[in-house]
């Protein structure tokens, strides 16, 4: 690289990303911290202090809102601009519409906690924006869809890259499913409250139709657009194959919307519904195993990197835990496993083991490689990038460990009769049995945050400290070729 | 001949923007609107109603707090869920629920049919204090829920749920239709010109919280929770009515 | 004669009409990809994201 190593920043508005990415750490600390908080609550109760702000109900939306959309979103946010630009080898379509988009988001970012912990929600999960917020987040949408195809419109190369494909089909699906399961009627003009505008089953179904896509789409799709640009920058070498690719996206995106009415078996919901939910539930594992398999398999003939980089580690355990998920997601949708699943912890833990394992992971992994190149340093710690590893792989071992446990523990105790065909146990038995699980959860969830702390400070050091990228490079993380 | 390259998409993004569209909106239509179409996806039962303004609110509040992370409201056709639970939760029992409120999780017991369980008092004390009656529950405390009750704006919410279509009464004419519907005696609550009126004399009679002369959030949501599960008297069909409706 | 069409119009059939749909789609698409004659072809493009590369570093040079 020479000294004229800022022209990338010069082509390309890296600005937005910037910001960005700064904002996907500070949500991942606030997020997380909130999560290991009310995690303790579960554990402690006498942590809720009585205090109406602060309770666990009040706090949920709040850590998952801003684990999802504050730091999974803005990791999204910074990573479709840089990997749309680079691809097409064009500038943002619209500087000005991008930062609308960043101040859209981060507005509603704040916003919405806030109005959590005053008691205003919709109470869908992972939908909990009252109507206000809800058409900030369309309009900020709507202006991210533009900025994303406006680019493509304009892009340099006669192709399209995979990964563009992924964010494209994350972009319309997220727009399609907040549309419409934030149909609500306000109060009125100047009050937060809104009712929504479908009652019990069907609600129910638009609602877990719009809660497995969240993940679907925004947990998944778009951190599968993201594999595919940085694992085969990292590795230095393309992409397994391109053409399963091709099969697992077009797989992925017709499978995954039928899929949402798993989350209600045995519930009020028709069984030719939630039947046909759980069939479209296991033909996902194909695609899903197809994507892990393409990325995992582009390291093929270079297994040697997982020894040696770090950075390399996070995103091919990323994609382990991703085929975990999906492996134990399906079974889940299964109507008997689902009997005993359902209700209980093991629920938490399978999530936990997609947005842990899967979603933060290929973050960091994405971002160890995307901070260095954005402000042209070196990174400022390798080994830091190992310990960050082994404490986050240990906490999300810990928490789905104790979650499997304890799930398991309740779902049987419901279950058990005694020897005169009365209920074994009572409720709260059960809840009294999983409080060292728990416990152990809390730790879990200690160990990871404390991980990303750690990320925090070595980027930290990076941009604030680290040598500039134009003296020789150290460790592994140049991929092979980069250097041209 | 029929000659699709894949390039063909790759290159167009307005293809790929109608493809992408196609793809994933197939499944939503085939499994969402023909709930709204097929007759028995919502059983025929007798003695459903909209909560009454008292109740309603104390929904908003269970709401508000967040209760719904944690005590599901859907009862599952099985045994031990039966013996602990009661009888399972219908469609119909939720077909006024803007939200519905069947929740995901079990931290806490189901809450289909807690009503008429426990009494006022019972339930009041373990809101404020849920480990002064169950040692080991991890229940947060809830002794802010004895501030007062806002119901200014009933009449408001009640339109509002109106719009979506629950029968809340705005004229005579809805107000009769009710009284067809469910009896002049529910009829009456669900008259929105008489909200304020029925919230405050519901909540004097009930003495949720045990103090007659304030109207509290502690007197909406004990009242919320105490029709939870019992519009539905299950004594009057056999055993297995529901069974065909699944 | 044609009154085999009527199979196709009952709301109970749906479920294999809809698999018969999916499955030969499915299998189309595999068909392409893997047997047509595409295969080289397609996997050409999976370098992409190393192109940037070249003329980024070839504007830093001058």
């Amino acid at each position: 690289m020479g000294a004229a190593a800022g022209s990338p920043a010069q082509q390309y508005n890296y600005e937005v990303i910037k910001k960005f990415a700064i904002m996907t750490l500070v949500w991942g600390v606030v997020g997380m911290a909130a999560g290991v908080y009310i995690a303790a609550e579960l554990a402690w109760p006498h942590l809720n202090f009585g205090i109406p702000y602060i309770e666990f109900g009040r706090l949920r939306p709040v850590h998952t809102n801003l684990v999802i959309f504050g730091f999974g979103g803005s990791a999204l946010f910074a990573t479709s601009y840089y990997v749309v630009q680079r691809t097409c080898q064009t500038r943002l379509f619209s500087d000005g519409l991008a930062s609308f988009t960043f101040w859209g988001w981060q507005a509603a970012m704040v916003l919405a906690p806030i109005s959590y912990m005053l008691g205003h929600t919709k109470s869908r999960e992972y939908a909990e924006m009252e109507w206000p917020l809800v058409l900030l987040v369309e309009v900020t949408w709507v202006a991210y869809l533009l900025v994303f195809v406006g680019t493509i419109m304009k892009r340099k190369q006669p192709h399209i890259y995979v990964s563009n494909w992924f964010y494209l089909a994350f972009i319309l699906a997220v727009a399609l499913l907040w549309t419409f399961n934030n149909l609500t009627i306000p109060v009125s003009l100047f009050h937060m409250k809104s009712y929504s505008l479908f009652s019990g089953v069907q609600d129910a179904m638009l609602q877990w139709w719009y809660g497995h896509n969240a993940v679907g789409f925004f947990l998944t799709a778009a951190f599968l657009g993201m594999m595919y640009y940085f694992v085969p920058k990292q590795a230095g070498r393309p992409i397994y194959s391109y053409r399963l690719s091709i099969v697992h996206f077009w797989a992925l995106s017709f499978l995954y919307m039928w899929a949402g009415g798993h989350h209600l078996h045995w519930t009020a919901l028709p069984d030719w519904t939630s039947t046909l939910a759980a069939t479209f539930s296991i033909m996902l594992l194909l695609p899903s195993w197809g994507g892990m398999i393409n990325g995992i398999m582009t390291l093929s003939g270079a297994w040697d990197k997982l020894r040696t980089d770090p950075v390399m580690r996070f995103l091919i355990v990323a994609l382990s835990f991703y085929g975990m998920a999906t492996f134990e997601g399906p079974m889940m949708a299964l109507k008997n496993v689902n009997a005993l699943s359902h209700y209980t912890n093991w629920t938490i833990g399978h999530v936990h083991s997609g947005t842990l394992g899967w979603v933060s992971m290929i973050t960091f992994g994405s971002f160890y490689h995307l901070i260095p190149k954005l402000w042209n340093r070196k990174l400022y710690s390798v080994k830091l990038v190992t310990v960050h590893f082994w404490l986050a792989t240990i906490g999300v071992l810990l928490y789905i460990i104790a979650m499997w446990i304890s799930g398991i523990t309740q779902g049987l105790m419901w279950r058990a009769f005694d020897a005169y065909g009365n209920l074994q146990y009572s409720f709260v038995e059960s809840v009294a049995a999983i409080h060292p699980f728990m416990v152990m959860r809390w730790v879990g969830g200690v160990f990871f945050l404390t991980g990303t702390l750690l990320m925090v400070y070595n980027c930290y050091m990076t941009v604030r400290a680290g040598a500039p990228e134009t003296e020789p490079a150290g460790g592994n993380l140049q991929p092979a070729g980069a250097n041209a | 001949m029929f000659n699709f390259k894949h390039e063909w998409v790759e290159t167009n993004v307005g293809v790929m923007l109608v493809l992408v569209m196609l793809a994933i909106s197939v499944g939503g239509l085939v499994e969402i609107t023909p709930l709204f179409f097929i007759k028995n996806t919502v059983e025929p039962v007798k003695g459903v109603y909209p909560y009454t303004p008292l109740e309603l609110r104390g929904r908003d509040i269970y709401q508000a707090n967040g209760c719904f992370y944690c005590h599901s409201q859907m009862i599952r056709p099985f045994r031990d869920e039966a013996l602990r639970y009661g009888h399972y939760s219908l469609a119909a029992e939720s077909q006024y629920d803007h939200p519905f409120l069947w929740g995901s999780e079990r931290q806490g017991p189901d809450l289909a049919r807690v009503g008429g369980k426990y009494s006022n008092e019972w339930m009041v004390q373990h809101l404020i204090s849920p480990r002064s009656v169950v040692p080991e529950s991890i229940m947060p405390a809830f002794p802010f829920l004895e501030q007062p009750l806002a119901y200014n704006d009933i009449e408001q919410r009640m339109e509002a749920l109106r719009d979506a279509g629950v029968p809340y009464a705005l004229t005579p004419a809805e107000n009769a239709r009710n009284i067809k519907q469910f009896g002049p005696k529910i009829a009456e609550e669900l008259y929105i010109p008489d909200a304020k009126k029925n919230l405050i004399a519901q909540a004097r009679a009930g003495d949720y919280d045990g103090h007659p002369g304030q109207i509290t959030q502690m007197d909406a949501l004990v009242a919320y929770l105490q029709v939870l599960g019992t519009m539905v008297d299950f004594s009057k069909y056999p055993n297995d009515q529901f069974v065909q409706d699944r | 004669m044609m009154q085999w069409l009527e199979w196709f119009t009952r709301w109970e059939n749906t479920k294999p009409v809809g698999l018969v749909i999916f499955f030969v789609t499915f299998v189309g698409i595999l068909w392409y990809v893997y047997l047509g004659a595409s295969k080289g072809r397609l996997e050409s493009y999976k370098n992409m994201p190393f192109l940037d590369d070249d003329t980024v570093y070839k504007e830093d040079k001058q």
